[in-house]
């Protein structure tokens, strides 16, 4: 409220098309700072470790639930692996398409979990969510 | 197997039986116990009702706890009726016979008992099945609904966001992105199809001619890797009569050309998929080499899993490879992979020749 910082956010989607469309609808709202997106969940949790020990603005993560490789509910379990003083500086979000109920209960059993999105991310969506930072 | 505390029982028992069944004997409820435990197959048990520690009904009772399978049966005389009433109503026994018996009591309960054995062993295999199929059908109809719904989503996600663009330019890369997540998608279904058929689908054994179906293939193939600047090479050796189903040939083909040609380093500059496909004895090996990205050793177990992907760099359904695996093993042959990450991937496939079946 009242904060001139703007919000930085990484995004992590394997579909290219989603990060696409992420960005896009992130920029549009024109309270963004930096977008970074990765469609590999390894490559970005890399670059939260690597990013410990320099001062950024709050940032958050949106998240994909099935990907290959490192999926969203594992790139979650080893996010909170890495101590407060990295958790404090980012919120996570979930955006997924999935539809399924044991999906859902699961994300509400993460602390790091601000909310649950539902694909396809709009203006309206994102709107709300800048809205509470 | 037979329970009786008369030694001579016992063997009168064995002695007539013996040359149609397998006859285990037992003096006492411990003997039995042990038989039990070193013979799980046992299919009938036969108990005198009166014995001195204990009763015959009293010990289906407590043996049906750990040792549920075999069919049990009381021998007993008329007085015991009583006893023998509770033990069938209980459930603990499946008939009685009654003393004095005759071979032909025996022998029509033991054929009746095991047929019965039989059947509810075979019941419990087919439920084993029932359960797997159901739980396979419970990942599928998960991964399916996410696999279906997310190209869609982002399809819809895509059409929003070119609502609020004016730039042609940037609406034309949009739409590219577009028609690659439609393709996904129909991709997928096709995936969905041929994983159908492989599943449920008859198998037709006929003459493979593979240098006409390699001709195809290259047709098909070249159009692609021109646009990729990957060559495809493909040799064929056939001199003799090749008998398998066309239909499963073709998803194993196509499966691990695609892929080839899908994983290849993007900047270079010498690109190639090959096939040698050699048919002797009765045996063809078919072999599909590239030089492209490779496989990881830690993913190189799991690649023909359902729905694994090992990369995110390229679009999968994580189908391709399970149904190239489920079409090589309905065939009765094999796969193997060898890779090296960033130099290249080879599949060694070798199917047999089948029987023509008209």
């Amino acid at each position: 409220m009242g904060n001139i910082k703007k919000l930085n956010f990484i995004v992590i989607d394997d579909s290219k098309l989603d990060c696409f469309i992420a960005e896009k609808v992130i920029t549009n709202t024109g309270k963004s700072g930096e977008v970074r997106s990765f469609v590999s969940a390894e490559q970005a949790l890399e670059t939260i470790i690597s990013a410990k020990n320099t001062y950024f603005p709050h940032t958050i993560i949106l998240v994909d639930i099935q990907m290959p490789v490192m999926n969203g509910f594992q790139f979650i379990e080893a996010f909170e692996l890495l101590g407060p003083e990295v958790i404090n500086n980012y919120s996570i979000f979930v955006i997924s398409s999935s539809i399924n109920e044991n999906d859902l209960k699961r994300v509400d059993n993460y602390v790091s979990v601000k909310q649950f999105l539902n694909k396809p991310l709009n203006s309206n969506i994102l709107g709300a969510l800048v809205d509470q930072y | 197997m037979y329970i009786d505390d008369e030694q001579n029982n016992l063997v009168g028992f064995k002695a007539t039986f013996r040359f149609d069944y397998n006859i285990l004997i037992a003096i006492d409820t411990a003997q039995a116990y042990s038989h039990l435990k070193s013979h799980p197959d046992i299919s009938v048990i036969l108990c005198d009702q009166r014995m001195p520690e204990t009763t015959g009904s009293l010990f289906f009772e407590e043996m049906r706890e750990r040792y549920p399978d075999p069919v049990r049966m009381l021998i007993t005389g008329y007085s015991d009726i009583e006893s023998v009433i509770d033990a069938v109503n209980k459930g603990h026994i499946y008939r009685y016979i009654k003393k004095p018996w005759t071979d032909a009591d025996i022998r029509s309960a033991i054929e009746e008992g095991n047929k019965y054995y039989v059947t509810t062993s075979m019941l419990a295999v087919k439920n084993k099945e029932l359960q797997a199929a159901y739980d396979e059908l419970g990942k599928f109809t998960y991964s399916v609904t996410h696999d279906l719904r997310g190209p869609l989503l982002s399809v819809i996600g895509a059409i929003d966001l070119a609502k609020t663009m004016d730039e042609l330019t940037e609406i034309r890369s949009l739409l590219n992105m577009m028609d690659d997540a439609v393709k996904k998608l129909d991709e997928f279904i096709r995936n969905t199809h041929e994983y159908y058929n492989l599943k449920r689908g008859k198998l037709i054994f006929e003459k493979i001619d593979f240098k006409k179906m390699m001709a195809d293939a290259s047709a098909i193939f070249n159009i692609a890797g021109r646009m990729d600047n990957v060559k495809f090479i493909a040799n064929v050796s056939q001199n003799e009569d090749f008998i398998s189903d066309e239909n499963s040939i073709k998803i194993i083909m196509n499966n691990l050309f695609s892929n080839a040609f899908k994983f290849q380093k993007k900047n270079a500059t010498d690109k190639f998929v090959s096939a040698d496909i050699s048919i002797n004895n009765g045996t063809a090996d078919i072999i599909v080499k590239d030089n492209g990205i490779g496989i990881d050793d830690s993913h190189i177990e799991k690649i023909f899993a359902m729905f694994y992907r090992a990369t995110s760099d390229e679009p999968g359904s994580g189908f391709g490879l399970y149904n190239v695996k489920d079409a090589i093993t309905r065939l009765g042959g094999t796969i193997k992979v060898k890779s090296i990450l960033n130099e290249g991937t080879t599949f060694n496939v070798s199917l047999p020749s089948k029987v023509n079946e008209p």
